[in-house]
């Protein structure tokens, strides 16, 4: 986790003095808890190794926790970390640098795909060892035991606290990354021919994607000079007067950059249903099939697709072609 | 409760709450799997899937939130869709010149309600200024 990453989940969390306080209280984490848990470092120092040994026997021995693990170096490793963290726990205060180093777990869970139950699973099994060690030590001071108990169980839920808000924050902003990826993903223009350009639109038309679509659209004509854009939307859930809207108003920017816009792949249904909406769609050229738009924005440059059997249908365009023959 | 032995998808009524933008998309997708469960010919899918996508617009754009109903109407041979567009809005100013058509306040087309007017086969509309506005919808499957 970059520092800069930290200062942004810090920020997300909005954890301050004032949050780090406030949740100090509401866990009712007092300076007698830290005093407890500072005089258990010896006796911390003595078990956590061998707690950390039990502990990965349960994680190791579960198969779909087992899968985290791909390697004996990577248990040695992780093992290690883990005893470190356990040492911290037990601390004579807590300030903002140590929660800065502790959202470091929630995150780097998100990132490998570790859900919150496997963490709290485990975390359950850590109290456990860590308690029948503290009441075999102090058996003959059972008041002691039953007090560090409290406070290790404190802090334990403290730290689990900020895990899991980190946690479900990292997955938040995984979430929005993913829906970002998806959405350029969705507006991928195609070359078609040197000028000519092709933008299939597919799935739902909302307002961002409207608007990304227009943004995309117009840069594209400029960074490709292009003369021809061709909008194809036979993969559009529903043209509704919005998305007729949209589109109108995205031809209009498009001549107005000096290039042709052409929209394919209307079926006969959007067609009609368009028709009955009242929407005038003006001049925008349009064509049923994808193939036909691309070989009307041929023609609009001056090119022409000829096929092997070039005879035949050289013969037809020329005969379109010829002036002053109006139909 | 349904009576046991009847027809148990006669009256499936489904409420859908309109918050935000994606809630249009969900009351289409709605709307959608009705019309193809009844068999609806692609036409007048189309067209109950657009009227939804206008009207659910509208609540969420004029009036902030509301909700839509799908009832799925399937008695013997009359099958249906009725939807029922319902908010606490602002109400619709002047109702006779936006059905005409053309008239708009949010900067689109103005097309939204007249159009879904024309595409629906019953539409019923009642809107008070400061109350809301309820518009009830019936497409029927071609026999
Ligand atoms: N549920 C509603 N509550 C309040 N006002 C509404 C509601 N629905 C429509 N209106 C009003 O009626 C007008 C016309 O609505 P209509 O849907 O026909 O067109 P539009 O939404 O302006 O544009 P579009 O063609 O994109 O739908 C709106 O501009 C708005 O002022
Ligand atoms: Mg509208």
């Amino acid at each position: 986790m970059r520092r800069d990453e930290i200062d942004q989940y810090m920020d997300i969390l909005n954890f301050d003095e004032y949050e780090l306080r406030s949740r100090l209280e509401f866990f009712e984490i007092t300076d007698d808890d830290f005093r407890c848990l500072a005089g258990l470092r010896d006796f911390a120092s003595k078990y956590t190794e061998e707690i950390v040994e039990k502990l990965y026997e349960l994680i190791l021995g579960h198969p779909e926790t087992r899968t985290f693990f791909p390697d004996a170096e990577t248990v040695e490793r992780v093992k290690r970390k883990q005893t470190e963290y356990f040492m911290k726990l037990f601390r004579e205060n807590i300030d903002l640098d140590y929660i800065r180093d502790r959202l470091r777990i929630g995150f780097v869970h998100e990132k490998i795909g570790m859900p919150p139950k496997w963490y709290l699973g485990a975390y359950r099994r850590y109290l456990q060892l860590i308690t029948d060690r503290l009441i075999e030590e102090y058996r003959d001071r059972p008041d002691l035991a039953e007090q560090y108990v409290r406070s290790i169980e404190k802090i334990i839920f403290f730290e689990m606290a900020v895990s899991i808000d980190t946690y479900i924050a990292a997955h938040v902003e995984t979430v929005t990354r993913h829906k970002e990826a998806i959405r350029e993903l969705s507006t991928p223009v195609i070359k078609v021919h040197d000028r000519v350009l092709l933008l299939p639109v597919i799935g739902t038309v909302d307002t961002h994607r409207a608007q990304q679509i227009m943004e995309t659209v117009l840069l594209e004509i400029v960074e490709e000079q292009a003369k021809v854009m061709i909008i194809d939307i036979a993969g559009v859930a529903v043209v509704d007067t919005r998305v007729a809207d949209h589109l109108i108003r995205t031809t209009k920017a498009i001549r107005f950059l000096g290039a042709e816009a052409i929209l394919t792949g209307i079926s006969p249904n959007v067609a009609r249903t368009v028709v009955q909406l009242g929407v005038d769609i003006g001049e925008i050229q349009t064509t049923n099939r994808l193939a036909d738009g691309i070989e009307l924005a041929l023609h609009e440059i001056g090119k022409a697709i000829t096929p092997k059997n070039q005879e035949k249908h050289l013969e037809k365009a020329r005969q379109q072609e010829r002036p002053g023959e109006k139909r | 409760m349904r009576d046991a032995g009847h027809d148990s998808s006669q009256d499936a009524k489904e409420s859908i709450r309109i918050v935000e933008e994606a809630d249009i998309i969900t009351a289409r997708q709605r709307v959608r799997a009705t019309a193809q469960e009844l068999g609806f010919d692609s036409f007048a899918a189309s067209a109950i899937i657009t009227i939804t996508s206008e009207l659910a617009r509208n609540i969420w754009v004029y009036a902030g939130r509301g909700e839509v109903v799908v009832e799925r109407i399937d008695k013997g041979a009359r099958k249906g869709i009725g939807l029922q567009f319902i908010d606490q809005g602002p109400g619709i100013v002047d109702l006779p010149k936006v059905l005409k058509g053309g008239l708009s306040r949010g900067g689109g087309l103005g097309l939204g309600l007249s159009g879904s007017k024309r595409l629906a086969d019953e539409f019923d509309i009642d809107t008070q200024p400061g109350k809301g506005t309820h518009i009830s919808v019936v497409k029927w499957k071609a026999r």
